[in-house]
Formats: C-alpha cells, sequence, structure tokens
C-alpha cells in the first residue's frame, strides 16, 4: 500500500463525506476554541499580575531613633543586595514635603505640624526580571527583621487580595478547563463515530475484498489529522482575533496602562496544534477498531 | 498429482444457543472446477461460503483453501486469503458513494498496485464486462445487471482462484441472469474454480458440471 493511494483516498473521501467531515471539524474547532481562550485568559492573567507584582517597589521605613551614623551604612547594605537596582533616602524633611505637596488644595492642614514627625525611609526599587510577586514578599519580611527597621511597605493588602484573586481564578479556569474538555473529548468522539458508522458499509466491503486494516484505517487517521489540525488552527485564528480586538480596547483604558495583551506564545499554540492532532487520531483509531474485528 | 483447492472435512458450524446451519460437511472441490450449489433457503448455502470467505470460522472440523488452514486462520492472515478469492453477492454490495472505476478500483489498491497499472486493469475489465462507458457512473445510476456486472468485475479483476457466487442472479431477469452465468463460464474457462450458489434449478438443468444440494444443514448425496 502506498501513501500516495492513502492521501488520494483521504481526499476523495473528504469530498464524497464533506457535510460529516465538516461538523466534524467544527466540532474539534469549538471544543478547542474553549480551551485555547481559557489559556489565553490565564496566561494575560498570569502576566497580569506579575506585571503589577514587578511594579511595586518597597519603602523602608526607619525607626525614629536611628543614629545618622548608621543611615549611609544601611543605604550600602541595600545596595548590595541581589536584585536591587536603586535606593534613594527620603529624610524626614522630604517626606513633610513630599506630604505638603500632595495636600496642596489643603495647605492648612499641616500648619504648626513638626516637619521632623515623619520617619526616614529607603525607597527600593527591584530588578523586574528577578522579582516576582513571592519575592517581594519574602524580601519584605527579611527587612523587617533588621533593628534599625520599623515597618517594611510594598502594597501588601493590595497584592495580597490579587494574589488571592488569581490563585481562585487559576482554580476555576483549570477546572473549567478539565470539565470543558471532558465534555468536548465525548462530542468528538461520538461525531467521529458517527461519521465511522456511516461508511460501515464501506469499511465491510473494503475488508471483503482483501483490505488489511492498515488499509482501511489509513484514509480515516489521515482524515483525523486533517481535522484535528483545521479545527486546532481555526480555533486559534479565532482567539487571535478576540485577542486583536481586546488589545486595542484595553489600550485605551486607564487600569491597563502599562499593561500589554499578549498572544499565546508559539510553544503553547504548537502544544494545542499537537494535541488537537493526537487528540483526533487516538480517538478514530480507538473508534474504528470495533469495525475492524474479523 | 494435484490435491482439491478447496476441503471441507467434518465441517460443523453452529450458532448460539443450539443453532445447527452446517451439520458434518465433507467435500473436496478441484482447481478449475465449476460446482453449483443448491438448496432452499436456510440450507446452509450462504453459511457455507462465509465460511470460505472468513466472514464466520467453524465450529468444528478442518476446512482448507488453497495453501491455508482457515480453521486455525490468524486474524492477519485474513486479508490474505480474501485476495484470493472473489466473491459476488445477490445485492452487489457496491459502495454507492463512489463511482463504478472506484469501486472496481478498490480490489487492486488493497494489493498495492500502482496507479497506472489500476487504471489499465480496470479499463480492460469494464471493457470486457461492456461497462467501458459507465466509469464515471455511480452505482444507484446504474441498472441492476450494470450493477451486477460491476461486482462482478470488481470480484474479477485482481484475477482470484477462486469465484464464490451467492445467488448472483436473484435480484435479475431472464436476459441479465444469462449474461451473468455467461461471464462466470467465461471466467472458470479462463481456470478459476467456481462455486455457485443458487436456488433456480434452470441454471443447472441439463448441467454437465457437478451440483451440490444442500438440505438442513448437510450436503444430499
Amino acid at each position: 500500500m502506498n501513501l500516495n493511494h492513502f492521501i488520494q483516498r483521504a481526499v476523495a473521501d473528504f469530498r464524497q463525506n464533506l457535510p460529516m467531515q465538516l461538523m466534524t471539524t467544527v466540532v474539534v474547532c469549538l471544543s478547542i476554541l474553549i480551551f485555547t481562550f481559557f489559556s489565553f485568559i490565564y496566561y494575560n492573567l498570569q502576566r497580569t499580575v506579575e506585571h503589577f507584582g514587578s511594579e511595586l517597589g518597597l519603602v523602608v521605613f526607619l525607626k525614629t531613633d536611628i543614629q545618622e551614623s548608621r543611615i549611609p551604612i544601611l543605604h550600602q547594605k541595600l545596595l548590595n543586595m541581589p536584585g536591587i537596582e536603586s535606593v534613594k533616602y527620603v529624610s524626614p524633611e522630604e517626606a513633610f514635603d513630599r506630604l505638603g505637596q500632595y495636600f496642596e488644595d489643603a495647605k492648612g492642614l499641616l500648619d504648626g505640624a513638626d516637619q521632623y514627625f515623619l520617619p526616614a525611609s529607603f525607597e527600593l526599587r527591584v530588578n523586574r526580571a528577578i522579582f516576582n510577586l513571592e519575592r517581594i514578599q519574602a524580601l519584605a519580611a527579611e527587612l523587617e527583621k533588621w533593628n534599625e527597621v520599623a515597618q517594611v511597605q510594598y502594597g501588601k493588602s493590595w497584592v495580597d487580595r490579587l494574589s488571592a484573586f488569581v490563585a481562585v481564578g487559576k482554580k476555576v479556569i483549570w477546572v473549567s478547563a478539565v470539565l470543558l474538555l471532558a465534555t468536548s473529548a465525548f462530542v468528538v468522539s461520538n461525531t467521529i463515530k458517527l461519521a465511522i458508522y456511516a461508511r460501515q458499509e464501506e469499511v465491510s466491503i473494503m475488508r471483503l475484498v482483501g483490505a488489511t486494516n492498515g488499509f482501511i484505517q489509513g484514509p480515516f487517521l489521515l482524515e483525523a489529522m486533517f481535522q484535528g489540525l483545521a479545527g486546532s488552527l481555526l480555533s486559534i485564528g479565532l482567539v487571535f482575533l478576540c485577542y486583536s480586538y481586546f488589545k486595542g480596547v484595553l489600550a485605551q483604558t486607564e487600569l491597563m496602562r502599562g499593561v500589554e495583551l499578549i498572544f499565546l506564545p508559539f510553544s503553547y499554540v504548537s502544544s494545542i496544534v499537537i494535541s488537537s492532532i493526537v487528540f483526533c487520531v487516538c480517538w478514530t483509531f480507538l473508534s474504528i477498531r470495533r469495525f475492524l474485528l474479523v | 498429482m494435484r490435491g482439491p483447492i478447496i476441503s471441507f472435512r467434518g465441517i460443523t458450524k453452529q450458532y448460539p444457543p443450539d443453532i445447527t446451519a452446517l451439520s458434518d460437511i465433507d467435500l473436496s472441490i478441484e482447481k478449475g472446477e465449476f460446482v453449483f450449489l443448491t438448496g432452499p433457503s436456510g440450507s446452509g448455502k450462504s453459511t457455507l461460503l462465509k465460511l470460505l470467505s472468513c466472514m464466520e470460522r467453524p465450529t468444528a472440523g478442518e476446512l482448507s483453501l488453497d495453501d491455508f488452514d482457515l480453521t486455525n486462520l490468524s486474524p492477519s492472515q485474513v486479508p490474505y486469503v480474501r485476495r484470493k478469492i472473489g466473491v459476488i453477492f445477490q445485492d452487489f454490495k457496491l459502495i454507492a458513494t463512489k463511482t463504478v472505476f472506484e469501486n472496481v478500483a478498490l480490489s487492486l489498491q488493497v494489493i498495492g498496485l500502482s496507479s497506472e497499472q489500476i487504471s489499465k486493469r480496470v479499463r480492460d475489465i469494464l471493457e470486457l464486462m461492456g461497462l467501458a462507458t459507465k466509469a464515471t457512473s455511480y452505482p444507484l445510476q446504474l441498472s441492476g445487471g450494470e450493477q451486477q456486472r460491476v461486482a462482478i468485475a470488481r470480484a474479477v479483476v485482481n484475477r482470484p482462484s477462486i469465484i464464490l457466487a451467492d445467488e448472483p442472479t436473484g435480484n435479475l431477469d431472464r436476459g441479465m441472469t444469462n449474461e451473468v452465468m455467461a461471464l462466470v463460464e467465461e471466467l472458470n474457462a479462463e481456470g478459476a474454480t467456481v462455486i455457485f450458489a443458487t436456488h433456480d434449478e434452470s441454471l443447472f438443468a441439463n448441467t454437465y458440471r457437478r451440483v451440490l444440494t444442500m438440505k438442513e444443514g448437510r450436503l444430499k448425496t
């Protein structure tokens, strides 16, 4: 049996059973679409959280009774820590000035206040490539152990809430994806079975004229490969259209400033395409086996 | 000395729970022989042919076809037995979605011939069967006689050594029946062994060929 016959028969079969073939391809496409869309949302959500996390700087508030001579030492100590890009010392006077600027419209509010009542602090910027959210949290915990440090702030409550949201979101997305995938597997396998049932007589005639199982299966498996490929590419194309649309919309919103929506990476996309092909071929192989019993 | 091409020794076929379709069949058919197989409906004619085409397995006895021991045949060998046999059915068993050419070509595709060889041999057999102008037609566009000729073309295009015909004229009028008989006799004259199952006695009345009569799963002597 040569490959040329396989391909010719697969093409001829595809033409002759076009409605059934298209239906199977559409079902595969919808199933993969759901999974791809969930993956796309999750991927971007995770990136967004990483982005906000890495945007965060740390503010290390010093105790009010700290000796002046310790400040340059601490400054250097912080700078020497791996992943710290810059350290800026904010004296109590500068902090007071900033507060004044913040309350510019209500200047009287700070009248009579002692300009040294705010604590001195260090503002740290960290390397985004190295510091994710978890590492910032760990760094803050470590700095709080220092004797001269009164408190470390990094938007903890906001970050904690965001992290909790992402963690729940991650679980919901994966549970939904698994359930949808199981449903899709059922629907796709039944569609493939229907397509084979429709050609049951053809298969029995092939067997009667001496076709081997490989000869009978070949075109079915080639068709399944095509359905998996076409279905997955179509679904990825649809998600790409959604991505293109939402990218433009989100770029105009204030909340998402600085966060760029990105499409699934090539490795992810190719995994989806390959998995889709493997899935269709395996189900077809298993579905057709029962018709090949001698 | 040449042995029989088909040999049944004590063949019995039973279906659950206790239906006996064939009982203790002993039969030898020589290479190149033309044998009529007759008997009323349910007498076991089709079951006997199904055993030869490996659609069924015997319950007891020994069955051989050419060099194959059909009693102990592994599933992977079945296609190779079937390639030695051309089967013609009463209901034609053509694939409705394929053209006449594609239906006939199927028998050659399974044995792995090239497209050129397939094209030549299919066109030759269609010419011989008087179907050259119908190559691109679909089975349902043909008359019953034409469909049966396509089925015969498919059965013999790969030059099988044995032809099993299961009531091939059952759905045809007298003129078409004679046409089909002439074709099968021509194939036999070229060397094929033929087992022709029919309950139409007129086909073998006055024949010099061997007639096997079956009744209730047994061969009448």
